[in-house]
């Protein structure tokens, strides 16, 4: 009697293993620090931010009837360089098309990200945005950069990239909003989460 | 001093402090840092499982300020955490809730202490000595042998799906963040690398083949580029821009290379043959023939052939037309 | 070359594995053959392949893509030795040394047919790891691609072409700014892997049908090895969080934490439980029950943390690791339940409880609680993974989720602590758990009142300090007691008879010396989590600042160049009144192959607690200082060691038993 219920709480014990194992064995193809952004779908945050060199900044609202694409970025993040040529290039190349980006740096002074674009080169029709306080990194829920935030014309925000993006992936998404589809969020690299490790 | 004497007097001492010492603790004016106590239930977004008030990164502490503000502007905790939840989603509250999808994770401890107190008085009710005899050996062998087919095919089943899974993963670089800024790349070319070599006959691993070709490619790195393009030109399952990428990028590999400039027309010839109006085929062609043969006439014309095409991208075109310029005037290729 | 040897030590352990699983249940059938052979070519084969690694370390043989990719030749001693366990494939080597240590020590004593299963168990487990160096985590892969610094592919052949670089990144920094960092691993290790030897022990007993007592008392000591480690493992982690980790904090929850913590509730409550067995012959399944799921904790542990399926502070990275523990950990639960479950009729039968207010009855509360607590650790640690996986959304489940109910439970510990030892076996005659327990709790309570009125009255510190009183008095009145009662017959002093009490039961009041560590520990937590005092301030140079009673003065900042690192920090004068006290050095450390510095806190211990530094920005003019009090903290290290050498000195006195002529054990089942 006894020894029968021991027989199959042994045995259940088994079943719950192998159970538990395949749920176990399921998440190895995900990346852990991956969360979907509860943001698609809503209303963007808005922000009225200042720009790096202390011109006068940028407010969301103002750009509302556009797509705006909203990258955050920074000198210490290896990925940002190696976007950065595209998201210059993709931004001179839709000029004119209703299509307004916007670059915000992340965790970093002004002045140093300042001197990266020097280096590295920038577009006269970007939007280059300092964020005081991490408000609108917070407001955004960026978990690492980069990440790239799409904005349709209703302000709704229809997609997202985690991770570097290029020229192509770029385009396309941008077609895509064009075309009236949320392209939702996609994940094409990695991100780092901070400057000091 | 009789024991019945001494056994009142512990209780009343015993019963007395107590009673103190309760009214001591509760009437200790409490001072609650709110501030503190949300960041607490927060996970700070760039670390790993510790909460904003405990990290000491630049992200947490703006965070915290944020949480300060909101607090001193008299929100209340709810709507705060709600604020950053809203952004950020339910992964970083520390703190899950009572309620909905994490209630079975309160429940799950009173229910196994439940069980616990149940097992246990059941257990000292049916004590005794069990007089089940035991199965008889050959069928007990015939279990075990049943018991250890099962078991093999379970871990097989796991391995499997585990290998499955690994398979569709996207690129990782593995302890990317440990590395310095020189080497960072080259480690995500190694799992690059790892990843391909592990999933070979993946036709979705062509992509990523091209974009690690691309990386070697555009780092100078031919020889290790060229087994890739190789690979993504011969793929079945490649889509005619990947081809056509990968067959260029030989091309002009064969001519910077080796200098073979016939191998490289040829293959971007077949690249060509593919989409005949692919302006990266035109534009390397033209390149290759330019800086090298003595060909410039060649070369001048499919500048011009290329310049033709009403959609490119203006850099391109400025590219090109200085290119032409400096053929025209008789220039060698830079 | 290495690489070869390695290779070749690593091949030579997993062969003597084989022959371990081979001979071992031959012998177990009632065959013929010699176990220790090949116990002593695993232990060889693993002695030479961690040779092997120190070599390559010591020497900067970059020509292994291990060392190549995880050291560099600035790193200083001890960093370059302890970088064998800095990163995966190494710590597996340590594993698997530990693991061949073990498995030597039991087969020294001649096999009998309860010993041979044993050992042919960890064989097996033995294969598994010693088959992981040789396939998914190899260290002894030799560099095939070198680049500037590292490697860039690397081949397990041992003969491959080998192209090696000149200079390495070096460890993860975080793993090479302290000290601890090289000894913390080693220590929780030996504690892991050794409870493989009970957890082979109870599948030997439980394949050949013996679930007798006798398999408690061959594995006994092993368990407290492994028990005393993994105590002295989580504190040494606890206390390496706090000097590195510059937040102030020894345990936040971290499901690495949390993979040592498990075992380590588990094994206490197994060696709580062995004792019911070995006294009273009850809970025979329990017992297995409980060593099976300590030992698949340990893997699980390592599963969780190694396999990239959780983020933590100490994953290492993701790799084909995690399929092969998953698998492993599938196996090893799911084989031994399938054999507990055969076994059943054998193990189910026990004698009836008197009566709960005993002993044993004690020791069932004690192990229902402890079960409960590593049930919360684990439940808390793996929902957001199980959650995701079944509905896709994701939750986080952290520190306060665990303070709720771990805090609680721990308290419900150490009430329980207090009757434990003064309750007799088979039950308590009336009025005498009174007779006992009256005087430590007026004492507990006199000490609470004491305190609320001069200290503090935050509720968790008094109630930690009265319950930690509670557990202490009841063990030192019942050594009084005992005592007392000898010196009335004898005539000799109280003192020289509680010797005589303790010398004639050394392994009880072992225990009790570990029952007092851990209120020591409970006190010291409550004091640290709930009495600190926090603030930040900027300073420049010359600047004062007052805080907890001590005169801060910022003196100037300053660089240093180390050979493995820049280090940049400021010198903060401690004083209190006119009195200097000391010079902090609150800093960041600049490693080459990391970003940013690790920010690395400057800690003053004083006996009424820690004053601890961090220096969180620095320019040119101020710097940024986090200054913060971990009062008592002390108490929380000085616990955990009293706790581990309880262990340790169980140990001891069983070995002096041993000595003394005693009937000779069953030495065949």
């Amino acid at each position: 009697m006894k020894g029968r219920a021991l027989r199959w709480a042994g045995l259940a014990v088994v079943a719950a293993t192998v159970v538990l194992a395949v749920v176990l064995a399921s998440r190895f193809g995900s990346d852990p620090s991956l969360v979907d952004s509860p943001l698609l779908g809503m209303p963007a945050p808005d922000f009225d931010l200042p720009g790096l060199d202390g011109s006068e900044g940028t407010e969301l609202s103002s750009l509302r009837g556009e797509i705006v694409v909203l990258n955050f970025f920074a000198s210490w993040c290896l990925e940002c360089r190696e976007e950065h040529d595209d998201l210059v290039a993709a931004s001179d190349s839709f000029a004119g098309q209703d299509v307004q980006f916007v670059q915000i740096a992340y965790q970093e002074q002004a002045t140093e990200t300042l001197s990266y674009l020097d280096q590295a080169g920038s577009s006269a029709t970007t939007h280059y945005l300092a964020d005081p306080g991490s408000r609108t990194a917070i407001a955004y829920g960026v978990f690492g950069i980069p990440e790239t935030f799409f904005i349709d014309a209703e302000g709704i925000v229809v997609g997202k990239i985690i991770g570097e993006s290029d020229a192509l992936v770029l385009g396309a998404t941008i077609d895509s909003i064009m075309s009236g589809e949320q392209p939702g969020q996609q994940i094409t690299g990695d991100t780092q989460q901070r400057p000091d490790g | 001093m009789s024991d019945r004497a001494r056994n009142i007097v512990s209780i009343t001492v015993i019963v007395v402090m107590a009673v103190v010492l309760f009214f001591l603790v509760s009437t200790r004016p409490a001072t609650v840092d709110r501030v503190a106590e949300i960041g607490s239930r927060i996970k700070c977004p760039v670390c790993q499982g510790e909460s904003i008030a405990n990290s000491p990164s630049q992200m947490a502490e703006d965070m915290m300020d944020l949480v300060a503000e909101r607090v001193s502007s008299g929100t209340s905790d709810e709507v705060i955490v709600d604020e950053l939840l809203g952004s950020y989603s339910g992964a970083v509250l520390l703190d899950p809730p009572a309620s909905g999808n994490t209630l079975a994770l309160w429940i799950a401890p009173v229910a196994a202490l439940v069980l616990g107190v149940i097992v246990i008085l059941w257990w000292r009710r049916h004590p005794g000595q069990d007089v089940e005899e035991p199965p008889p050996p050959g069928r007990s062998r015939a279990r075990l042998i049943i018991g250890g087919a099962v078991l093999v095919l379970v871990f097989a089943g796991i391995v499997v799906f585990a290998a499955n899974s690994l398979q569709d993963r996207p690129a990782v670089a593995a302890g990317a963040a440990d590395l310095g800024e020189e080497d960072l790349s080259d480690v995500s070319n190694e799992t690059m690398e790892a990843v391909i070599a592990a999933n070979e006959d993946d036709p979705q691993i062509v992509g990523m083949r091209l974009a690690l070709a691309e990386r070697y490619f555009e780092a100078g790195d031919y020889r290790s580029a060229f087994p890739h393009y190789l690979e993504v030109a011969e793929h079945p399952s490649a889509t005619d821009p990947e081809a056509i990428t990968a067959l260029v990028r030989l091309g002009w590999m064969a001519f910077d290379g080796n200098g073979e400039v016939e191998t490289a027309v040829r293959l971007i010839d077949q690249a060509l043959a593919i989409d005949p109006g692919s302006q990266l085929a035109l534009y390397v062609r033209a390149r290759v023939l330019w800086c090298g043969s003595a060909e410039t006439e060649q070369a001048i014309d499919a500048f011009e052939g290329l310049l033709a095409q009403p959609d490119l991208a203006p850099e391109t075109r400025s590219q090109i037309e200085s290119d032409l310029d400096a053929a025209r005037a008789g220039e060698s290729c830079p | 070359m290495l690489g070869l040897l390695g290779s070749a030590g690593v091949v030579a352990a997993l062969i003597g594995s084989v022959l371990l699983v081979i001979r071992g249940i031959g012998l177990a059938r009632g065959g013929e053959g010699d176990l220790r052979r090949p116990a002593k070519l695993v232990l060889a084969g693993a002695v030479v392949s961690m040779a092997a690694m120190q070599i390559a370390l010591l020497t900067d043989d970059f020509s292994l893509a291990y060392v190549a990719n995880h050291h560099a030749t600035t790193t200083p001693f001890p960093f370059d030795v302890a970088t064998a366990w800095a990163a995966l494939e190494g710590s597996i080597i340590l594993w698997g040394l530990v693991l061949a240590v073990f498995t030597w020590v039991v087969a020294r004593r001649p096999a009998d047919r309860l010993g041979a299963a044993a050992l042919a168990v960890m064989g097996g487990v033995g294969i598994f790891f010693f088959g992981l160096m040789l396939t998914v985590a190899n260290p002894f892969e030799v560099c095939v691609d070198a680049l500037t610094t590292g490697c860039a592919a690397s081949s397990p052949w041992p003969f491959a072409a080998v192209d090696t670089p000149v200079e390495g990144p070096g460890p993860n920094p975080l793993l090479q700014n302290h000290f601890l960092m090289a000894v913390h691993p080693p220590v929780l290790y030996i504690g892991y892997v050794g409870l493989t030897v009970p957890f082979a022990y109870a599948i030997g007993a439980l394949a050949l049908g013996v679930p007798g007592p006798e398999w408690l008392r061959r594995s006994h000591r092993a368990t407290l090895v492994a028990w005393s480690f993994l105590t002295l493992g989580i504190l040494l982690g606890g206390w390496w969080a706090y000097e590195v980790l510059s937040w102030g904090g020894y345990w936040a929850w971290d499901p690495v934490e949390n993979a040592s913590l498990m075992p380590w509730l588990a094994a206490t409550a197994f060696i709580h439980s062995g004792l019911v067995q070995q006294r009273r012959g009850m809970l025979q399944a329990w017992n297995f029950v409980l060593v099976i799921s300590a030992f698949a904790l340990t893997i699980l542990g390592t599963f969780l943390t190694r396999s990239g399926t959780i983020n933590s502070v100490h994953s290492f990275t993701q790799s084909a690791i995690g399929p092969a523990l998953l698998g492993f950990l599938v196996l090893v639960l799911a084989g031994s339940f399938t054999l507990f479950a055969m076994r059943s009729h054998l193990v189910a039968s026990s004698p009836r409880i008197e009566t709960f207010v005993s002993r044993e009855g004690t020791f069932l509360v004690n192990n229902l609680l402890l079960t409960i607590y590593a049930f919360i650790v684990l439940i808390g640690t793996t929902y957001p993974l199980l959650l995701e996986a079944f509905t896709g959304s994701q939750v986080g489940v952290g520190e306060p989720f665990f303070n709720r109910l771990a805090v609680p439970l721990s308290f419900m510990l150490l009430l329980t602590m207090g009757f434990g030892p003064v309750t007799p076996w088979r039950g308590a005659p009336a009025g005498l758990l009174w007779r006992r327990l009256r005087g430590p709790a007026i004492v507990a309570l006199a000490t609470g009142l004491v305190v609320a009125l001069t200290v503090t009255r935050v509720a968790w510190v008094i109630l930690a300090i009265v319950l930690g009183v509670w557990v202490a008095a009841a063990i030192v009145g019942l050594l009084i007691e005992l005592a007392g009662k000898r010196s009335a017959k004898s005539g000799s002093s109280v003192y020289t008879e509680a010797k005589t009490v303790i010398r004639n039961d050394q392994p009880f009041w072992a225990g009790q010396v570990s029952h007092i560590g851990v209120a020591l520990v409970a006190v010291g937590i409550a004091f640290a989590a709930n009495l600190p005092l926090h603030a930040e301030v900027e300073l420049a140079p010359g600047d004062s600042v007052e805080f907890a009673g001590y005169t801060l003065t910022y003196q100037a900042p300053f660089r240093r160049e180390e050979p493995n690192r820049l280090v940049q920090g400021v010198r903060v004068q401690v004083g209190q009144g006119d009195r200097v006290l000391t010079t902090l050095e609150p800093r960041a450390n600049f490693y080459d192959n990391e970003m940013g510095g690790i920010i690395t806190p400057a800690v003053m211990s004083r006996p009424g607690g820690d004053l601890y530094l961090t220096m969180r920005d620095l320019d040119s003019e101020t710097v940024l200082l986090g200054l913060d009090t971990s009062p008592m903290i002390w108490l929380l290290w000085l616990g955990g060691l009293v706790t581990a050498a309880g262990g340790f000195w169980s140990l001891a006195a069983r070995r002096r038993e041993r000595v003394l002529p005693e009937p000779r054990v069953m030495a065949d089942v």
